[in-house]
């Protein structure tokens, strides 16, 4: 049993990445323990979304391996379709456009996967879906569309969405970069509250705030590579890679 | 620079009246100046004068029926009579209508017609569009086969080379489109899809080979050219093979457009569903065509309404349609001369099928669109 806690949830080894000619991300390394929560943060187009886009298949990666405890395996992220499911049964994912189906109330937009892919029953979907409504504090409008609620009412529906697969591991692709400054709070609270009941997640984000209150680590990339991983407080007081420092220098600056 | 202040809050009032009256219309819209008072003069005169001749034709000196001493034909051709000659329109209502089906039989076209009419009228209501609405389709589509070809329950068989007029006009187009429908998506899936590249380059094939041949050819060699490769005891019927030809054409057009449709979903849709480990079948049919349908809607009813307009073509092959009828009202010796009445009525027909799939049409686009400003 102590062997099986050592062993990472999530573990990255040797992702090579690119988009045509360009080689959008170089030989990237993480593990990621269950229960951690990992900030990834770094220039614009330095591949911290395709990081945690090739963790659920939805970008495809030509070399190295992505393994979530003992699944998608084999090399070049070569998984079939089955295994690719089962990856994504397992991790929710949480995009900066929310991304909801706007041809569906609240209410459907989290029941419909539970319901296709795990083959609960509508009323077991409706209990659990209307369960993390009330968590997510958005209860009361489970029957309106999307297209009714402001955005940051949107993003935490589509948390909950993501939650109703009852995840492992929930993916956060710059969740509040999309809201107008007043909604970001209601969304980065709802985070902060899952991370307290110990979901692994792993955030891009620019919300230094929230690197600082809730990550284990924060990872910084840049062109496509790791440069540095460290504690919230030293990477932010003390960072120890020029470009990081750099890239520091100028978020903060303002 | 100075400061300022407000120093007090401005209540909400109601948008000022922006109607006008009626008078307010005239003068503003049409009697505003000398030129304007003019046209609107000249205009309506001629209206007047336009719609006094019509109305002259079309009622007070047309025949509907034979008088005391001559019969509806030499009532017509009476020489005082110079307006329309509706009385042709009674006397061959059933053959306009139902063709050379048997006529102790043509309640079961005409209940077919009603039953196919019964079925637009359900596939308009928006509460209905679901996927089983396409049962509702089979159930109605195969009543109205058994009544036109009867031979089960009691019903005296009838093939389909003695079936004709309105029925037959309904069957091309409900059959066609029913048929088309489905093959339009797959072949816009097929088409929009880029893992299977074979897949891909077959159905670009049918659709711009669809698309790039007159209907009147694929009609011709549909049937006359496909009974010379296909086995000779192949019996399929001239009906059915127009009905495959249509179908081709029209699935061609369709996919098109829900091609467009497809295009136009962001890509974030596709990518949620995959995140959520939905399949591509379950991503398709519950998140990308809902979406993608509803937006090419006007385009398909667009379509909807040249291909029911365009069945009128059987005529070169023959097929016994509305078109048709109407023309095999007009040969007879009885009637000739006054084809002008059969064809605006078969013209009507045609307008009140057209015309209400394009106030359906439009009626839907106010929905949808309000659907989106909330």
């Amino acid at each position: 049993m102590t062997h099986k806690a050592e062993t990472p949830l999530l573990s990255i080894t040797g992702l090579n990445k690119w988009f045509g000619a360009y080689h959008a991300l170089r030989d990237v390394d993480l593990q990621v323990a269950k229960g951690e929560r990992i900030v990834v943060c770094g220039p614009s187009g330095s591949g911290k979304s395709t990081l945690i886009r090739c963790i659920n298949r939805i970008e495809r990666f030509e070399e190295g391996r992505i393994v979530l405890d003992g699944l998608g395996s084999a090399a070049r992220g070569r998984a079939g379709q089955r295994e690719i499911e089962e990856i994504r049964r397992q991790v929710g994912m949480v995009f900066q456009h929310f991304n909801l189906f706007p041809h569906m109330t609240v209410l459907q937009n989290c029941i419909l996967a539970p319901m296709r892919s795990l083959r609960e029953t509508r009323a077991t979907a409706e209990a659990h879906a209307r369960e993390l409504l009330a968590r997510v504090r958005i209860a009361d409008q489970a029957d309106k569309y999307p297209g009714q609620l402001s955005g940051g009412q949107q993003q935490r529906v589509a948390i909950a969405r993501a939650l109703c697969m009852r995840p492992r591991l929930m993916l956060f692709d710059e969740p509040t970069s999309a809201l107008d400054p007043e909604m970001v709070q209601e969304v980065l609270d709802t985070m902060v509250a899952l991370a307290e009941d110990g979901m692994t997640m792993i955030c891009v984000t620019h919300e230094m705030g929230f690197a600082r209150q809730v990550a284990d680590r924060v990872v910084f990339m840049d062109r496509g590579q790791i440069l540095e991983v460290a504690p919230p407080a030293d990477f932010f007081d003390s960072p120890r890679h020029e470009r990081s420092r750099e890239f520091l220098g100028r978020i903060l600056a303002h | 620079m100075s400061r300022y202040l407000a120093a007090t809050e401005t209540d909400a009032r109601p948008a000022p009246d922006r109607r006008r009256t009626l008078r307010q219309i005239l003068i503003e819209d049409f009697f505003y100046g000398p030129g304007a008072i003019l046209c609107t003069l000249l205009l309506c005169a001629l209206l007047a004068i336009a719609a006094w001749k019509l109305l002259d034709w079309a009622l007070l000196d047309a025949v509907f029926g034979p008088t005391e001493t001559l019969d509806a034909s030499q009532a017509c051709r009476a020489e005082d009579t110079e307006g329309a000659c509706w009385a042709v329109i009674g006397d061959k209502l059933r053959l306009i209508l139902f063709g050379l089906y048997p006529y102790d039989l043509q309640w079961r076209p005409g209940l077919a017609c009603v039953l196919m009419i019964a079925l637009y009228a359900l596939s308009v209501q928006r509460a209905l569009w679901r996927p089983a609405l396409a049962g509702i389709w089979v159930v109605f589509l195969v009543a109205v086969l058994i009544l036109m070809r009867g031979g089960i329950a009691g019903l005296e068989p009838v093939g389909d080379d003695q079936w004709g007029g309105l029925p037959v006009t309904l069957i091309l187009s409900t059959f066609g489109l029913g048929l088309a429908f489905p093959v339009a998506i797959a072949l816009a899936l097929a088409r929009q899809q880029r893992r299977f590249p074979m897949l891909q380059a077959a159905s670009v094939g049918v659709i711009e080979f669809a698309r790039a041949v007159p209907l009147v050819v694929v009609l011709f060699m549909a049937s006359v050219m496909l009974p010379l490769f296909l086995p000779a005891d192949w019996q399929v019927s001239k009906l059915l093979r127009v009905l495959i030809a249509f179908t081709l054409f029209g699935a061609a057009y369709l996919a098109e457009v829900i091609r467009g449709g497809l295009q136009a979903i962001p890509p974030g849709q596709y990518e949620a569903a995959s995140a959520l480990s939905l399949t591509y079948a379950q991503s398709m049919r519950d998140v990308i065509l809902p979406q993608a349908l509803r937006i090419v809607i006007p385009g398909i009813v667009n379509i909807f309404i040249g291909f029911f307009k365009a069945t009128a073509i059987v005529v070169v092959v023959g097929i016994f349609d509305l078109m048709t009828a109407a023309k095999r009202a007009v040969a007879d010796p009885l009637w000739q001369g006054f084809g002008i009445e059969v064809y605006l009525f078969a013209g009507l027909i045609y307008f009140v099928f057209c015309f209400s799939l394009s106030r359906f049409s439009a009626r839907l686009e106010r929905d949808l669109a309000r659907d989106r400003a909330s």
